[in-house]
Order: structure tokens, then sequence, then C-alpha cells
């Protein structure tokens, strides 16, 4: 019976901690990511499965994130529930097309966005980019499971450029 | 004309000559009560969210599409029904929307709108009626329930509070100049200003 | 005060960002870095690793890194344009989980099933393989030997790898993933047209008045194609889109004609608008008369499952004779069709009548120019093959086929089913150039080419996909090597069939993959793999363009091509392992000898000196065999097509090129196939050649609506379809570990109708379990955002690792194509 209610206290103790013991494994796996199995499944057998975590919110702060490369379609920073993108409307340029910047403020549809298939330039933004969310995507509150080790091409050339300076 | 109200209002004022003055006043009374009582509580049926999707055109087009919008399901459960944004709060704002609403009727009657292909050939111009409403009474329903005096935009996000502490602030704006679409789809929007 | 917490905020944010992607920010801002040999990033071309779209990308290195891509502005396909994922192509290979060791299942420093992964020198690895594999051989023969490739492989790895398994090994049990994708479109191809791919291209999306999507969700799995038909539909009003789906999703957000259906009800759809163009007179019958014939199909086929299962017992055609079929006339035909009315259809598919006619006016309105689409809608049907050909039977009806606009268009999954698993045949029954294994003539073309022994080449088809993972699991194959996919992700049912399959102790599993995936998880050894322009290769898309790539950075160190590891594991085996002695005698200088040899190195493919190799190009595979293999294999695998409807240009031209249509005659592409004037093969004066069939004509067939495998019932009350993202490649290996990708769709979650989850007491966000009869998965509820499913269907993606919904389906299979349904299974879902 004593027995039994310990076993219960450490269950009751293994749930209330259960979130500490998650991101201490977490960390773990960030460690030993190289050269092991099911990084994206936090090392879990696959005939068993983790508790899936609450749906993450949508990151909403109007913050611009900085891009990898110059062509890399900027992410959007703020949330965009019912905004309707359909033949009928684009919500999207209600606020980012030419017309509309100065009153919200908002940046500008690139200007490549104003090229045809044939790379002329159209009174008005090519349908072709009408569906602005086939390259735009907004980001959600939660921690990439596996670090990227991208290298960006400004560290690659800050690197050359202190080089040249030794010499 | 004229000798027929002066016949009535004599017929109204002359004294009663059988029911005791008491008897008139407190069944006068009771009356009033059951009369205007069973017009406000018929009102309040109409007034409804259940008595609105009663009909499919409402049911099937408007409210399927307020299901997965902020004003169905939200962070603190606090709900719009359908009269909260649609019918005006105050009387007689609302006996004159009602008036209108006897137009609806007809409209489901003949089916104007009972598909959804017919609803969306329509939808321009009953959003235009709505938005022009909103427009007239400076947002009135939206304001019952989001009081520009109580918003903290310290909670709200960056492009939010910049628009609310100018353009709504000022009175430059309405609500509904930017706000709309929020609880419905919209129709096609060519032409429509802020678009 | 305001601006200062604003400053700072941002301050924090750029750091944080900064930190996430790897950069360290100076404390003071440098100045603008201008010296050209600096700035300088050195630009080449290559197809997207991603859809079979196809898309050509500019990929950008610098010090031997791809630092950014952006789409090819000279490429007829994007020109200029990118989706999301191939924005972020720059990415995918720097996961830092990326594989640089052979990890081996040992206890005690030796192999062993039930040990743990620990790192092994590639030798090793191929030590213990070879050691397994020559067991196998001796204890069962080369039919309990196996290989599960892809329609990602590169077209001279797919190449490489048939000649192994099919010659080497002489094992038929060779089969790629795009068994679970395109199978069914091939069948389509085979039955009506007796060739494989589509005769249309994508110029069909400028000319085309009128767009039908069955079963396609363009607008996120082919997002650049949707961009053409977005621009030809927005810039030119008269244009209309139809779109057929069992849920909403976004190709909706176009829709002029956006129509739900019941699961399984588009057969009766398809069969009803024939019968709308009979009625109402619109059949063209110049074209229809000279330029096809009728045939009444076999019914009652069965579901692909296992032979013991209630639904095979109770199919009475499902053997040998399910694809067989006997000519009819047009009023035997149009009799057929006759019971599919538009109020019996209407009732059967709940897609209103209205809505029917205008969808059926648009093909039968002889003005109209119609393109129709699908991808996995139709393909992943346990009649698959049946829905391909009933949409044939429209284009034909009206003879709106070959021309611009009119086209029945068959898009395809990966970046290369059509180049690599198609063309080339890796598929069990397969050869290059659509030929088969069991013709005798075609096994004596392909031993020619190869210049190897008649009766190299089995004439039984091996293992099919669904079929290899049943043989695992009960223990008839036995060595296993994946190569390019991660199935254990992919297919169906893995709880009864795929996970007790790699696991059951009597195999022994390879898996080549450049991360450890759940199939990583799963085998016995895991070989480390350079990816997309870690190596050089051709990639063939849905239009029938051929494209290649250098290789433009090193692999990291470790991890090799899958070329590179079947070609130098095929140096492991001596003629004498594996042929018999009655083959090597007939042709006895072969004794001796290693399959590297005989496959590779003294074949065709290895008489391309490495001096080809231009001198300012990496490439590692060619430099550490010592010729030019790639131009090897593909040149030989060129010479099936060439004179037979497949040309292919040489090697060369295809480096120059932003690919090209087979096929290219006389330096030539072919845009539209069958039709004179287009297409070299077509006999002159005759207008329309379909001349895959001996007679040159199509067939229209004469097929039934029958039932799905599984239907919803009582307990398991809703339908259940899988799919993909936009964000996401397939089983999201690649995807998951690009930081910008995995915020924006970072679980799969089951979309459901908000009245479904009211109903259950559930709401947004809820923790819930999808069951099935084989199995269940834990996901969180969705009941807004992009799916909108109708009531009664629910929808679960399977790009999420650790949410594994292929526990949950169905194996079910199209009898004839043998591709799985992963579109229709029923299950419940109750809350946690």
């Amino acid at each position: 019976m004593k027995n039994l209610n310990l076993a219960s206290i450490a269950g009751l103790m293994a749930i209330v901690l259960s979130p500490v013991f998650t991101s201490f494994t977490v960390t773990a796996a960030d460690k030993a990511e190289i050269n092991t199995v099911a990084t994206l499944r936090d090392h879990t057998k696959i005939n068993t499965q983790k508790e899936p975590n609450p749906i993450p919110k949508v990151v909403n702060k109007d913050i611009k994130k900085a891009r990898n490369y110059p062509m890399q379609p900027p992410v959007i920073p703020h949330t965009i529930r019912s905004y309707e993108v359909n033949r009928y409307n684009n919500k999207c340029m209600s606020c980012h097309s030419r017309q509309r910047t100065e009153k919200s403020q908002a940046p500008m549809v690139s200007v490549t966005h104003f090229m045809n298939r044939d790379g002329n330039f159209l009174a008005e933004i090519s349908p072709r980019r009408y569906f602005c969310n086939q390259c735009h995507v907004t980001q959600l509150d939660t921690k990439p499971l596996v670090e990227n080790t991208f290298t960006d091409m400004h560290s690659l050339m800050k690197q050359k450029t202190a080089n040249t300076k030794e010499h | 004309m004229k000798n027929i109200l002066i016949i009535g209002w004599k017929t109204l004022t002359k004294p009663s000559g059988y029911y005791s003055l008491g008897a008139l006043v407190i069944g006068g009374f009771i009356a009033g009560i059951i009369f205007w009582g069973g017009f406000n509580t018929a009102l309040e049926v109409t007034n409804t969210e259940a008595f609105c999707i009663s009909c499919h055109e409402m049911e099937n087009n408007v409210y399927e599409e307020l299901k997965t919008t902020i004003h169905f399901t939200n962070r603190s459960g606090v709900r719009a029904t359908c009269p909260d944004c649609h019918v005006p709060h105050n009387w007689t704002s609302k006996i004159a929307r009602k008036m209108q609403a006897s137009k609806e009727v007809w409209g489901a009657l003949f089916g104007t709108i009972n598909t959804r292909e017919k609803f969306l050939v329509h939808r321009k111009r009953l959003a235009q009626n709505e938005w022009n409403r909103l427009k007239a009474n400076d947002s009135l329903e939206c304001r019952n329930c989001h009081n520009f005096d109580y918003m903290d935009f310290t909670e709200q996000s960056e492009r939010a509070s910049y628009q609310h502490s100018t353009a709504l602030a000022s009175g430059e704006k309405t609500c509904i100049d930017c706000h709309k679409g929020i609880a419905h789809q919209l129709p096609d929007m060519k032409g429509v200003e802020g678009w | 005060m305001t601006i200062n917490r604003r400053e700072f905020i941002k301050a924090n944010a750029i750091a944080a960002a900064a930190a996430v992607a790897g950069v360290s920010v100076p404390a003071i801002a440098s100045n603008l870095i201008t010296s050209s040999d600096i700035t300088k990033l050195k630009w080449d071309k290559a197809p997207c690793r991603f859809c079979g779209t196809g898309c050509s990308v500019n990929v950008g290195v610098m010090d031997g890194k791809v630092v950014a891509t952006h789409g090819d502005i000279k490429s007829p396909v994007n020109k200029g344009l990118n989706c999301v994922k191939g924005y972020f192509l720059s990415k995918i290979m720097y996961g830092k989980d990326r594989l640089t060791t052979p990890l081996l299942r040992m206890t005690n420093g030796k192999y062993d099933k039930e040990g743990e992964f620990a790192p092994v020198s590639w030798d090793q690895a191929f030590n213990v393989m070879a050691e397994k594999a020559k067991d196998t051989l001796k204890k069962d023969g080369p039919e309990a030997l196996g290989m599960f490739g892809s329609g990602q492989w590169t077209v001279q790895e797919g190449y490489a790898a048939v000649k192994l398994m099919k010659a080497g090994f002489r094992t038929n049990n060779i089969d790629p993933n795009a068994r679970h994708c395109m199978a069914s479109a091939v069948g389509g191809f085979m039955r009506t047209f007796g060739i494989d791919e589509p005769m249309g291209c994508y110029d069909d999306l400028e000319a085309a008045d009128a767009f039908v999507l069955w079963g396609s969700n363009m607008a996120e799995m082919h997002p650049i194609l949707w961009t053409r038909l977005t621009d030809r539909r927005l810039s030119s009003p008269h244009v209309k889109v139809a779109v057929l789906s069992t849920f909403e999703h976004r190709s909706f957000d176009l829709a002029d004609n956006g129509m739900i259906f019941t699961p399984q009800t588009d057969l009766a759809i398809l069969n009803y608008i024939a019968n709308y163009i009979i009625k109402t007179d619109r059949v063209n019958k110049d074209f229809v008369s000279k330029h096809t014939n009728f045939r009444l199909g076999e019914t009652d086929i069965g579901y692909g499952l296992r032979p013991e299962h209630p639904l095979e017992q109770a199919a009475k055609n499902n053997g040998k004779t399910a694809g067989s079929s006997t000519p009819i006339d047009f009023d035997e035909y149009a009799k057929f069709v006759s019971t599919y009315t538009v109020e019996y259809v209407s009732k059967l598919s709940g897609v209103p009548e209205h809505k029917l006619e205008a969808l059926a006016e648009l093909y039968a309105d002889p003005k109209i120019k119609v393109t129709s689409f699908w991808t996995m809608g139709f393909n992943q049907h346990t009649r698959g093959v049946w829905a391909n050909n009933l949409v044939y039977n429209i284009h034909l009806l009206t003879g709106k086929i070959s021309t611009p606009g009119n086209s029945p268009f068959s898009l395809t999954g990966q970046p290369s089913a059509c180049g690599t698993a198609r063309e080339v045949g890796t598929f069990s029954h397969r050869l290059p150039a659509d030929m088969v294994v069991n013709n005798p003539k075609h096994r004596a073309i392909a031993e020619k080419i190869w210049d190897l022994p008649e009766g190299t080449v089995p004439p039984k088809p091996g293992y099919h996909a669904a079929l290899q993972n049943r043989m695992l699991k009960d223990g008839k194959l036995n060595f296993y090597w994946v190569q390019c996919n991660n199935n254990m992700q992919a297919a169906a049912n893995i709880n009864e069939e795929g996970y007790p399959g790699y696991r059951n102790p009597k195999n022994f599993i390879i898996v080549s993959d450049p991360y450890p995936t759940v199939t990583a998880q799963a085998a016995d050894l895991i070989l480390p793999t350079a990816m997309w322009v870690e190596k050089e290769g051709v990639y063939g898309n849905a239009e029938r363009r051929t494209q290649s790539w250098y290789q433009m950075v090193e692999a990291p160190t470790g991890a090799k091509s899958d070329l590179w590891q079947l070609v130098e594991f095929s140096k492991r085996f001596k003629v004498e392992d594996v042929w018999p002695e009655e083959l090597i005698a007939k042709k006895p200088e072969v004794r001796g000898k290693t399959l590297y040899d005989v496959l590779y190195k003294d074949s065709s493919v290895g008489k391309f000196s490495i001096d080809e190799v231009p001198e300012d190009r990496l490439n590692d595979d060619a430099r550490d065999f010592g010729f030019y293999i790639q131009k090897g294999l593909f040149e030989e695998y060129a010479t099936f097509g060439r004179g037979h409807a497949h040309d292919l240009a040489p090697y060369d031209t295809y480096h120059k090129e932003r690919g090209l249509r087979w096929p290219v005659v006389n330096g030539k592409e072919t845009k539209w196939r069958f039709k004179e004037g287009s297409d070299p093969y077509v006999k002159s004066g005759s207008g329309w050649d379909f001349y895959g069939h001996k007679d040159g004509r199509a067939r229209i067939f004469a097929l039934p609506y029958e039932p799905a495998a599984e239907s919803p019932d009582e307990e398991y009350d809703l339908w259940l379809s899988t799919g993909r993202v936009l964000e996401h490649w397939h089983s999201g290996s690649m995807t998951q570990r690009v930081p910008e990708l995995y915020k924006a769709m970072p679980d799969a979650l089951v979309y459901m109708h908000p009245d479904d989850a009211k109903k259950r007491g559930m709401r947004r966000g809820d923790l819930v379990k999808l069951i099935s009869r084989r199995g269940e998965v834990q996901t969180r509820v969705e009941t807004r955002g992009r799916n909108k499913p109708p009531i009664g269907l629910v929808f679960m993606p399977w790009f999420d690792a650790s949410r594994l919904v292929n526990k949950v389906t169905l194996d079910a299979t199209d009898p004839l194509s043998k591709q799985t349904d992963f579109k229709k299974c029923a299950i419940k879902i109750v809350k946690v």
C-alpha cells in the first residue's frame, strides 16, 4: 500500500515535472544531433508516440526578420487569420499594394511582382503573383526541431575582408 | 376623416358606465403589460441567432462562414451572435431595422438567395447595406463591445495600435472602414474604398 | 518611451534571429563590402529538388557552400518564380543532423538486429551488406533480394539500380516510391494510349479556356503551375476554373465552379460527363471514328489487399484477368454510360445538379479548349487506372486532345517520377522505354544493349511497393535496400505491415539517406548520402522535360551519392557469386569479373573518359570511378528510347539547355505528341496518330462506378484523407529542417468541420486520437485554416515524422496499378 502511494506520488511528480524533463531532453537531443536517429521524433520509438505539443501561436510582432539571402521572400511578421486571397479579392494588397502603402505604411511588394512571364513590367501586380501565400508564410512561435547550419554569405565575405586586411 | 377622428376621440374620452375606474385602470395596465411584453418577447425571439439561422440561407452561407472566425471562437469565449452586430441595440433604431427586415421575409418567401450561387450574386449589395449602415452610425454595433476608451494599445500589435491611435482616435476612420470581412467572407471588392 | 521600447524589441529580435541563423552580428556595423572578387557568387542552374513541376533554380555558391537560390528567369517552366519551398532550397542540405558516417546496429562491436546504432566505416558497412546479400542469395535465391527506390533518384541512379538489380542480382524486386504516386497514371496511359506520359505540355496553361482540377490541389502541390493557371484565369476573364475534391482546399480560392464530392464518386461524375456529351449530341464523330475504338473493361476487380482479406475473397475478378477488356461499339458504350444521369450522379456524389451540368458543358462545348489536371486524387485510388481511363474518354469523345489548350494532363508528384521511375523503368515489372520484363522481346532488347547473355533478366515481375512490405513481414524478402525515400513514413498501414517487416529478425534492411528519417530509424544499416547539387544528375519532369545539373558543392565528408553507393557496392560481387553456371557459360569472358566490371566499367557505361568532365567542375563520383559515369549511364540508357518515340538529346546538350521535352528528334523537342505537325512520329496525313497502339487508335473504356475499399460505418464514422502541404516536401525530411518552413507549418493537425468537432465535444487544439481498424495516431484538432472538410471527412497531412498518420491508413491498392489509396479509409476520432 505504502509502495503504491509512493508510486502514485512519483507519477504525479513526473506529470508535474514533465515539462521540465521535456525541455531537458530537447537540449540533450541538440547536443547529440550528429549521427543519431529519430531527431525529428525527439528520439521516440516508431511504435510509440510522444504527446503532440499544443498548436503554437502565430508570431504577430510586426518585426521584420532578416533574410537569408536577398532573393528570399520575406516571411510575414503578423497574423493573417481570415485574410482572404481569392478570385474576388486580395486582402494583402489592401496594405501592401503601391497605392495603399502611404496609408498603411506597410512595405510595398517588390518590383518583380509587376513583371509578367516575359519579364515586362505591367501597370499592376502580375496575376502570376496573385496568391501571396505561395511564397510568403507566417511563422509560428515554436522552436525548430533541428538546427540549421546554413552560412550567410555576409559572414563569408566578412571573413575574407578580415583575411585581406591581415595580409 | 376629421369627423371619424372626433367620434373616436369622444368614445375614448367618455366615462365608462359599467366598469369601475379601478378595474379599468388595473385591467388596462395588465393588458398593456401583456401586449407590450408579448410584442417585446416576439421581437426578442426574432432577435436571437436561432431565429436567424432557422432560414437555410442564413445557416448555410453567413453562419457557416462565421464559424471559423474570431467572432465565433476566440480566447475568452465571448462570441458575437447575429443580432449583436446586425440589429441596433437602441429601441428606435431596432424597430426601424425590424421594419426593413420585412423585406427579407419576402426574399425568403421568393427564394431570392436560396442557393449559394444566388447568394454570391447578391452578396456585394447585401454587404454594402451593412457597411453603409455601420459607416453611418460610426460602427455603433462594433463599439457596443469594442469601446475605444478602454483599448489598451500596448496589448495590440504594432500595426493595430498605430492605426487605432491615429486614424480611429481622430475620427478619420471608423471600425468598418478597415475591418470588412472579419465575420463573413467578402464579396468582390472591386471599387470598394481601401481595397 | 514607446520608441525606446520598440528599438529595444527590434535589437533583441535581430540578435535572436542572428543566433538562430548561426550568424554573429558585430557590435559595430561594417561598411558595405564592394570589392567584386569578394561579392561575386558562382551561379549555376539545377532543377528544383522537390515536386514534379520541374522548376529550374539558379544556385549561388560561395566558398564551397550554397548561399542563395532563386527561380531561373531563363526557364520556360517557372520564368523566375519559385514557391516558398523552392526559395528555401539553399538551406535543405544544412540540417545539423546530416549523416556523415554509416551507422550499423551493433552489440559488442558486432552486427545485431536488436543492437543500437553505432558508427562504422564504409568498408565495414559494405562488408556486412555483401555478406548478408551473399547469404540471402545462397539460401533463398535472388527473389529474396529487393530494393525500394525513388522518383527522386537521378536518371543515372535509377538506371544504375535497374541494371544492378535486374541484370546483376537477377531479381525484379525493385520498385520506386513512385508506385505510391504515379502507377495509376502509368496504367491509364498504357491502357488508353499504349505509351506512357502526357501528350500535352505546360504550354497548355496559356492556351486553355477552361481548367478542370480532378483531385489535385495545385495551389499547394504544384504552386508554380498554379501561378501559370492563375495568370491565365485572371488575365483572361473568359477563362473558367472548375475544382473537384472531397474537401475544400486552397485551389478553391480560384474556382468558378467548386465541387465537393463524396469519396470515390468521381468515377460516376466522369461517366456522367461522357453521357452528357453523347446525350447533347456533341461527340466529335469524325475524330472518334478515325482515332479511337471502344472496349468494355473487366469489373469487380478487388482492392489489392492480401488474398485472404474478405474483400479479396468476395471479388470475382481480382486475378490476372482484372485488366482485361473486350471490344464494343459506340452504341454499346453509349448505353453503358446512359445510366449515369445527372439525377443519379448528383445524389451519389452530393454535387448539385446545376454544378455537374456546368462542368459537363465545359467539356461538351466544342468552342472551349479544356485542360484537365489530376494528381493523387485520381492516382491514389483503388480504381485509379479506371479514373485515368475515364477522363481520357471525355477528351477523346470530344477530340479535345494533343492540341494547344486541349489536354488531359496527369501531373506528376516527384521531381523525376517521369524521368527516372517511369522512363528508366525502375518498377518491378518494367524496363527502360516502356518495356516490360514479362515480354521476351523486351528482355532480349535489354540484354542486347547491356551486352549480357540471353536469359539474364528474369521474366517474372517482382514485388511491388505494397507487396514488398508484406513480403518483408512474411520473411520472403530478406535483403532490402531503401534509397532516396522515406517509406516508413509514407507507406500505408505500417503498424500491420511495414514496421513488423523491417524489424523481422530474418531481414537485413539498409537505408540510404542524407538525414536520419523514420525509415532510417527502422533500418539495420544507415548509409549517409549526398544530395541534390552535391552530385551530378538528370531529372525528368511532368511535361517530358529532361533537365541536368552539375555538382556544385562537396557533400559533407563521409556522405556519398546513391549512385556511388550502388556502383561501389557492385565491386563486392564476382559474377560467380550471383549468376548460375549455365548463364555464365553463355558468356564465359565474364568469368572472374565483378558486377562492377560487367555492368558499368567494361560496358558502354564506361566508355566516356574522365577528361570529358570539365576541369573546373566538381564531379566526385566520376573522379572516384575514373570515367564520366553519369554520361555513360545516360547515353547507354538513351539508346533504349532513341528511334522509339522516347528520343533523348545527347547528354552534353542538357547541360546547356533549360531542359528539352522528349522525343527530341533532329535537335527539336516535341510539345504535343500524337498530333501531326508537332510530333515527328505521327504518320503524315493522319491528323492524329496514337501510335502507342499498333492500330494507331486510342481506347475508350466502359468502366463503372464501384465503391471504395473501406467506407465509414457506425463505429468508424469518418472518412480520412491524407496528403501533402505547400511548405513541406513529402515526408518533410528536408523541409522540416529548414527553420522558416518548419515554423510556417510545424505539425500535422487533423482538419475537421467545426460541427464534427462540436458533435464529439472537441474544439480547436484538443488532443485527439485518430483510430482505424489498424492503428492509431495522436494529433490536435484544427477547425479552421486552409483546408475545410465537409461534415463526415477529415484530412491529416503526412509530412510530420512525429505523428505517423500511416499507422492508420489502409494498404488497399488499385489491383491494376498496385498503387495505394491514401485518400480513403474509415476512422473514428476520440479525445485523449
